[in-house]
């Protein structure tokens, strides 16, 4: 909700800047940007309350006199109103009023606070009667609807109606009613949606001379959903959802009345009131001590009792009265929270604690050391969504998906970690090791859910030069896993590339196991490498294609060898991503050593080209060969 | 002068995977609990309404419980839980205080955007005893947050609403650009919520804190987008050993 910073320091008695005010509503817990002199306010669901001028300026009393008391009202006794209206809602609808007025003429040339707010919040005008009833919503929080009274017969009510009905709002837009709804009806035809939006039959216009506002309480129950459910923007059904306060329509009514009379000249007022019960204050023992407990304070009765009544409580013997219009007040731990805002949360002291510990029983022993072993031998463990389009019978379907796509729960890992691979793969990348740890449900046992390993790998063992020729197969990986648990047999499967979106060839091992089925030998898996403690800057990746180079050098004299693959492995330009030894062979009778390196290129900005890679390459060939015996066969 | 027989073979270079740094900082942070007394508790991410709303004093009427923002499934009868706080509840119904729990792992929101995803990680946390105030939870999330960020980091709390904690905070710290960066939520365990779990709320009282993984490992790692930690790329996962 966007509230002008002038219209709250104009009714602040002492000055107070922006910055100020600004950080006094953070300290009430109320976050927002500002803009222009416009506070966007978010508040939190609980503070209804707040969302107007007056209800800001209330909570604002903790640190300033205001001036929210002191408004204009219209004053002078007002004549019954005789209506035939029938609230057969009273316990959605407890309090309602109407008031009729009648205007010899009308304007839209404002004055005063009017005249600021559309000002300031470049705001468009609409029609006399409805932009006093939207500028008295921003002021007082209070939503009123205005019926043009030529439009509206003298008989009408508030039903709860339940079924299908059409329905046209003030602003031209057809909404076909379901369900139950708590709706205004004239005849047969529905004329307001309780809360949410009027109806056009009876809307005001530039021409309305008398006009019936009606202000209301509505439960928020009756008003919650709605304005979703039909795609309505609706700030008075925001308001209501969050709670109005139920006393205030007198108040408000009159402050309508002034308005209107200060802009027009009034021919005549009436008013029709209903209320099903008299309206009873919540009250709450007076006990500062519950409240220092719950804080960790340590203040006075007299401190307590000022923070309230500067917040508009009041007191009666050792109980608390809690205001009307805070209906999110009921026990000692919601007067707890006023008090630490009102001295604010930084101000309350901290205070030191030591838990008796407890052996941790940690069940997550088990997944630990798999991941351990994994990460080892140069597995990389990815999270994947749960949410897939179809996963056959047993998959548990999502009620209200975001989209058919994600309509059902994953009963495996399995077409998760393939479109992992797949997805790499079309990354240029040779050597894929990949993992997930997850828990899988089904609709037989939603209560039984079922902890997963999922491991998928392809193409080369891996990139160093004992490796690199040596392919990833099932029976590779099941020795492999022997070291992890002897006990168990890992039944590794070959993923068919002919249903998958690839071209490649290279097999595609897969397995899935049950975490319950590792024995405890696993317990005495030795870890090799450990988590990093430091945490990394991430560097943003290059979406283009990488460039791929072998080299291999020859050297003849030994003394020179670690000269030659240190240069090259120290190497540094930002087009090199990569450089790694994927050959290295020894000669004994020839008394020759040939090392290959393998150069990955990669530019950030744009797909490589040619000559950029050459023109590294050469550097990085030049200074080898400055190296004496060192050769690269082949080369002219 | 090196012979012949005298040549290492190169160094192999270090070939480890990684853990994904989501997990990674979820663990860590669970350790830093751990480390503190904290015990860990588990729970399914699938659950009842009951646990994930009406224990936890969520109203029907509250917003959250709308088709919008929470998965259901299996005909409405179960839900995705929307937070870890469920499992603290079956937790503190199991056991008698004093009790410190923690809980981390995956929960679900019917989100998704460029800062929101319908998958996400929580770790939370409950502490239990006679006495326990709002003072004592400051001193915690000073020791959570210095931890996390440093001790020179400055940090503010602002007055927040959730229903099952009353008073309730979101702590934001301070970023090198000078702007508030929300950390965690926290609070005074609401006595409606100790009392669903059967704690007598006239002798005990209690705090409770959550944090958003993602949120915290964007910000430690400099990660702009969301979406990066589920993209599965290698070259991503590659630089988080």
């Amino acid at each position: 909700m966007k509230i002008a910073y002038r219209h709250l320091a104009d009714n602040i008695k002492s000055s107070v800047s922006i910055d100020e005010m600004s950080e006094k509503l953070f300290q009430l817990g109320h976050e927002h940007e500002i803009s222009d002199g416009i506070f966007d306010m978010e508040f939190t669901p609980n503070r209804g309350d707040c969302l107007s001028v007056d209800g800001l300026l209330r909570d604002l009393s903790v640190f300033y006199a205001t001036t929210i008391d002191d408004k204009d009202t219209y004053k002078p006794l007002i004549n019954p109103l005789s209506i035939n209206f029938s609230n057969n809602c009273q316990v959605d609808c407890p309090y309602i009023s109407f008031l009729k007025i009648e205007i010899a003429d009308n304007t839209l040339d404002y004055q005063g606070c009017l005249q600021n707010y559309f000002k300031d919040l470049k705001i468009n005008k609409n029609n006399f009667f409805t932009d006093i009833s939207n500028y008295i919503s921003y002021e007082t929080g209070q939503p009123t609807h205005c019926y043009d009274a030529s439009k509206l017969d003298n008989k009408f009510s508030l039903e709860q109606l339940d079924g299908n009905f059409s329905f046209e709002t003030l602003l031209g837009k057809s909404i076909e009613l379901t369900g139950k709804n708590l709706v205004f009806v004239q005849g047969e035809e529905i004329i307001n949606l309780a809360g949410v939006v009027g109806g056009k039959s009876t809307s005001c216009d530039k021409n309305t001379k008398t006009v019936i506002v009606e202000c209301a309480y509505f439960n928020p129950e009756a008003i919650i959903g709605k304005s979703v459910k039909y795609g309505i923007q609706s700030e008075s059904a925001h308001k209501f959802e969050r709670n109005v306060d139920p006393t205030c329509h007198d108040k408000v009514l009159r402050r309508f009345l002034a308005l209107v009379d200060s802009h027009a000249n009034i021919k005549n007022i009436e008013l029709f009131t209903n209320k099903s019960n008299e309206f009873n204050a919540t009250s709450i023992e007076l006990n500062v001590n519950t409240i220092n407990r719950i804080i960790g304070s340590d203040i006075t009765e007299d401190s307590y009792k000022n923070y309230l009544s500067r917040l508009g409580f009041t007191f009666s013997n050792k109980e608390i009265l809690v205001p009307s219009y805070r209906s999110d007040i009921i026990t000692q731990n919601d007067l707890a929270e006023e008090i630490a805002r009102s001295i604010g949360y930084d101000n309350i002291p901290v205070k030191n604690f030591n838990i008796l510990s407890r052996i941790s029983e940690c069940n997550e022993v088990k997944a630990n050391k798999i991941k351990s072993f994994l990460v080892d031998n140069g597995f990389f463990e990815v999270i994947n969504s749960p949410f897939i389009a179809n996963g056959g019978d047993s998959s548990i379907k999502v009620d209200n998906p975001l989209d058919s796509n994600r309509e059902f729960l994953r009963v495996n890992l399995r077409d998760s970690l393939i479109g992992n691979l797949l997805y790499n793969e079309r990354r240029q990348k040779d050597s894929i090791k990949l993992f997930e740890i997850s828990d899988v449900y089904s609709s037989s046992q939603i209560a039984n859910k079922k902890r997963v390993l999922g491991v998928i790998a392809s193409g080369r063992v891996g990139k160093n030069y004992k490796e690199f020729s040596k392919k990833i197969s099932n029976d590779y990986l099941k020795n492999l896993f022997k070291v992890l648990d002897s006990e168990m047999s890992f039944n590794f499967e070959n993923i068919l590339r002919e249903n998958l979106d690839t071209k490649l060839k290279t097999s595609i091992s897969y397995l899935e196991v049950d975490l319950d089925d590792f024995s405890i030998d696993i317990n005495n898996y030795k870890e090799l490498s450990s988590p990093p403690l430091n945490y990394i800057k991430y560097k943003p990746i290059s979406e283009y294609p990488s460039s791929v180079r072998d080299i291999s050098f020859s050297i003849t004299n030994p003394s020179n060898f670690k000269q030659l693959e240190e240069s090259i492995l120290n190497f540094e330009h930002e087009l090199l991503k990569d450089v790694h030894i994927f050959d290295f062979y020894k000669n004994q009778k020839m008394l020759e050593i040939k090392i290959g390196f393998r150069f990955i290129f990669q530019s950030s900005k744009s797909t490589i080209t040619e000559s950029e890679v050459n023109k590294v390459v050469s550097n990085i060939m030049s200074i080898a060969l400055e190296i004496e015996t060192v050769s690269i066969p082949g080369l002219l | 002068m090196s012979t012949f027989d005298d040549i290492d073979s190169p160094k192999l270079a270090e070939d480890f995977g990684a853990y994904h740094p989501i997990n990674h900082m979820k663990d860590s942070i669970m350790n830093l609990l751990v480390s503190l007394g904290f015990e860990i508790v588990n729970g399914p991410e699938i659950e009842s309404e009951e646990f994930n709303f009406d224990m936890l004093n969520i109203k029907k009427s509250h917003p959250a419980r709308q088709m919008h923002d929470t998965f259901y499934v299996n005909n409405k009868t179960n839900v995705l839980r929307t937070h870890t706080s469920p499992v603290q509840i079956r937790g503190m119904l199991e056991k008698k205080p004093p009790l410190a729990f923690i809980s981390g792992g995956k929960v679900f929101r019917k989100d998704d955007d460029s800062t929101h995803l319908p998958m996400f990680h929580q770790v939370e946390g409950i502490y239990v005893d006679e006495g326990v105030s709002f003072s004592n939870l400051k001193d915690l999330i000073f020791r959570i947050i210095h931890s996390l960020f440093g001790d020179d980091v400055q940090l503010r709390f602002r007055p927040s609403y959730f229903p099952f904690t009353e008073p309730s905070a979101e702590v934001d710290i301070l970023s090198k650009d000078g702007k508030w960066l929300e950390i965690l939520g926290c609070g005074i365990v609401n006595p409606v919520v100790l009392e669903n779990c059967k704690i007598d709320s006239t002798k005990f009282s209690g705090f409770a804190f959550g944090l958003g993984v993602e949120r915290i490992a964007m910000l430690k790692y400099g990660v702009n987008d969301i979406r990066e930690f589920y993209k599965s790329n290698l070259d991503f996962l590659n630089q988080f050993k």
